[in-house]
């Protein structure tokens, strides 16, 4: 087995992968129940959950059992970690507005691709702050709440904080999340995620 | 001899803390505590207009708040579960002379304490916030024991969730489960809940019958205690017990149904101040407001002295209002036009007092709605009437000579004098309730 394999496998990515194709499948099915056509605002319960199940996922996978033995390569590994989380968030933002396709301006693919960035952003940054095993708790936390208190929030300041509850076309929204994933992605491409001692 | 080997060298503690002590102050029970505290903080925060300053509208919001704070409990609870797992003690703990039940407990009761602890002092933030904006009633209570229950069982069961799940998604997916699952038994697909979900949807004037957090608290930490024992419990068959009442509490939510929630004794009072005609009346749970409400009229009743068939009051009854009285602006649900205990925009209010007045709710026939435009601007105008009148000045023909219309009315009804307006205006209170206003001079 060469390199790449053995870390896809300590990487847990074949399970990581079935996880997303598993989100998918549940977006699209709970999407199509939701009798969407003529309001598409009843998607925003899809578009909110399940970015935040797939970066839930993908924060999990960037955990690693060996950390202490990582560190002892002579390879640097943010090409490796970077390119990792780079793969897994844009195979879920490929696959996830399938579950939510037209009505671009509102709560359609935009705005699924926008918050998948803005959620797996959020979870690299928890996962080089807490561990990446608990890496989803403060994007749960952080979007349930703006779940609950963003609806009707409006003003400029509300399209950048309640930005997982904005329609598609928000251009503050997307600066949020992109400011996000860049930040995330960045600060876990350089330094991985929070060793996890013994006592987890 | 005794004495001296007995005695501890100076610096040595006086033996291990209490178990239930170090989980409760170390780890990540204080943590997730933490967690649902500033959820919670954030939630409220949010969309404080919507609540601040009416006890009912706190306690339905931070009931509501439960919707996504139990799903996130029994995530909490989820990832504790899987602590042995993670840090590979499964074994060791096997080894323990403790049973089962007091190590799973031991483990389980400091986070679930801290997760319903973190919602307590969020409520209690909460109904601190709303008391100086407070305009009447009481804080709203009721709910609280069985909503509190409701999150503890969670946290609870989501540790047994956590035992049993060995996989390190089992947290995330939970947490969305719960999500869907509350969702979708609390708005149900008609729009209809299930009083069993502890998330059942709550109006601001209502209050709960007094047996319901009882019987909500059984049927959820029922089903909690129910999942530990069936877990850990020497004899499993003891969960049979927990299980058959909160069968029985359940059973009692269902069929009682809608008949939870009862409205609030409060909402069927006035408070009047009969000093004017009309004279003003605001809902009792709105009391204080009274004086505002009082000087965002004055300029109306002010104007209408000595004026005959006149509405007995303004009213604020829930479910409609009686035949000689006027609607009063509805303030309610706050964040609207009460913010905080203040009238957001007096003058808005003024109008539609007056508009109240005349009464013509159903009419359509053009004469009339002129009518009740011309009182309605003479009494309260709008703040914004001067911009309509710009567009129509601006607009076609027919627009422009429907505002020379309606300026001359509005300046021929304020050139009369004082005894012929209040004439005139009789004739048009006259005719509140119907649509005939052939009794009104023309202007």
């Amino acid at each position: 087995m060469n390199g790449l394999v053995l870390y896809a496998r300590s990487r847990a990515l074949p399970l990581t992968l079935a996880a997303l194709a598993g989100t998918t499948a549940f977006a699209v099915w709970s999407a199509g129940r939701l009798d969407s056509y003529l309001d598409p605002d009843r998607r925003v319960p899809v578009v909110a959950l399940a970015p935040l199940l797939a970066s839930a996922v993908i924060g999990t996978s960037l955990y690693t059992a060996s950390a202490e033995l990582d560190r002892t390569a002579v390879r640097p590994w943010w090409p490796r970690r970077l390119a990792q989380l780079a793969l897994l968030t844009a195979l879920a933002a490929a696959l996830l507005p399938l579950a939510v396709l037209g009505h671009t301006e509102t709560f359609g693919p935009p705005a699924m691709i926008r918050n998948t960035l803005g959620c797996t952003g959020f979870t690299a940054l928890a996962a080089a702050l807490l561990g990446a095993r608990l890496s989803w708790l403060p994007a749960f936390a952080y979007v349930s709440a703006v779940y609950m208190g963003g609806h009707g929030a409006h003003g400029r300041a509300a399209t950048v904080w309640a930005w997982p509850m904005q329609p598609g076309a928000e251009r503050g929204a997307w600066v949020a999340a992109v400011t996000l994933f860049a930040l995330g992605a960045a600060l876990y491409a350089a330094v991985g995620a929070r060793p996890e001692g013994p006592r987890a | 001899m005794t004495m001296v080997a007995r005695r501890r060298a100076p610096g040595v503690r006086k033996g291990a803390p209490h178990p239930l002590r170090t989980e409760a102050v170390r780890g990540f029970a204080p943590f997730a505590g933490a967690v649902v505290l500033v959820t919670l903080g954030v939630m409220l925060g949010s969309r404080a207009k919507r609540w601040q300053g009416d006890w009912g509208a706190t306690a339905a919001q931070v009931h509501s708040a439960l919707l996504i704070i139990l799903p996130l409990g029994a995530a909490a609870g989820c990832w504790q579960g899987g602590r042995e797992r993670r840090r590979r003690t499964e074994e060791l703990w096997g080894t323990a002379v403790r049973p089962p039940l007091v190590r799973f407990l031991a483990a389980a009761l400091p986070l679930t304490a801290w997760v319903t602890a973190g919602y307590l002092v969020a409520v209690a933030a909460a109904l601190l916030a709303t008391g100086p904006y407070a305009l009447g009633g009481r804080p709203h209570l009721g709910l609280l024991p069985g909503d509190a229950v409701a999150l503890a069982s969670a946290a609870l069961a989501g540790q047994v969730a956590g035992r049993v799940l060995p996989t390190r998604l089992a947290a995330p997916l939970l947490a969305v489960a719960g999500y869907a699952g509350l969702g979708v038994a609390t708005m149900g697909s008609s729009g209809h809940g299930s009083p069993l979900s502890p998330v059942f949807p709550v109006g601001d004037d209502q209050l709960p019958v007094w047996w319901q957090p009882v019987a909500m608290a059984v049927w959820t930490g029922g089903v909690a205690l129910a999942a530990v024992l069936a877990y850990a419990a020497r004899r499993r068959t003891a969960a049979l017990l927990p299980l058959a009442a909160a069968v029985a509490a359940g059973a009692l939510l269902v069929r009682t149904g809608e008949g939870l929630l009862h409205p609030d004794p409060l909402s069927r009072h006035q408070v009047c101040d009969t000093s004017t005609t009309p004279a003003v009346c605001v809902n009792a749970r709105y009391a204080k407001l009274l004086p505002q409400v009082k000087a965002a009229v004055a300029g109306i009743t002010g104007k209408l002295e000595g004026v005959r068939n006149l509405p007995v009051r303004w009213a604020d009854r829930p479910g409609g209002f009686h035949p000689d009285e006027a609607q009063l602006p509805m303030v309610t649900p706050v964040g609207w036009a009460l913010v905080r205990g203040r009238l957001t925009d007096p003058r808005e209010f003024a109008w539609e007092a007056a508009a109240g007045l005349g009464r013509h709710a159903e009419c359509e026939e053009p004469r009339v709605m002129e009518l009740d435009e011309l009182v309605r601007h003479y009494l309260a105008p709008r703040p914004y009437e001067s911009y309509i009148d710009g567009l129509d000045a601006h607009g076609s023909r027919a627009q422009r000579a429907e505002l020379r219309k309606r300026v001359a009315a509005r300046a021929h009804l304020a050139s009369m004098s004082g005894t012929e307006r209040r004439a005139w205006l009789s004739a048009y209170f006259a005719t509140a309730g119907s649509c005939d206003v052939t009794g009104v001079p023309q202007l």
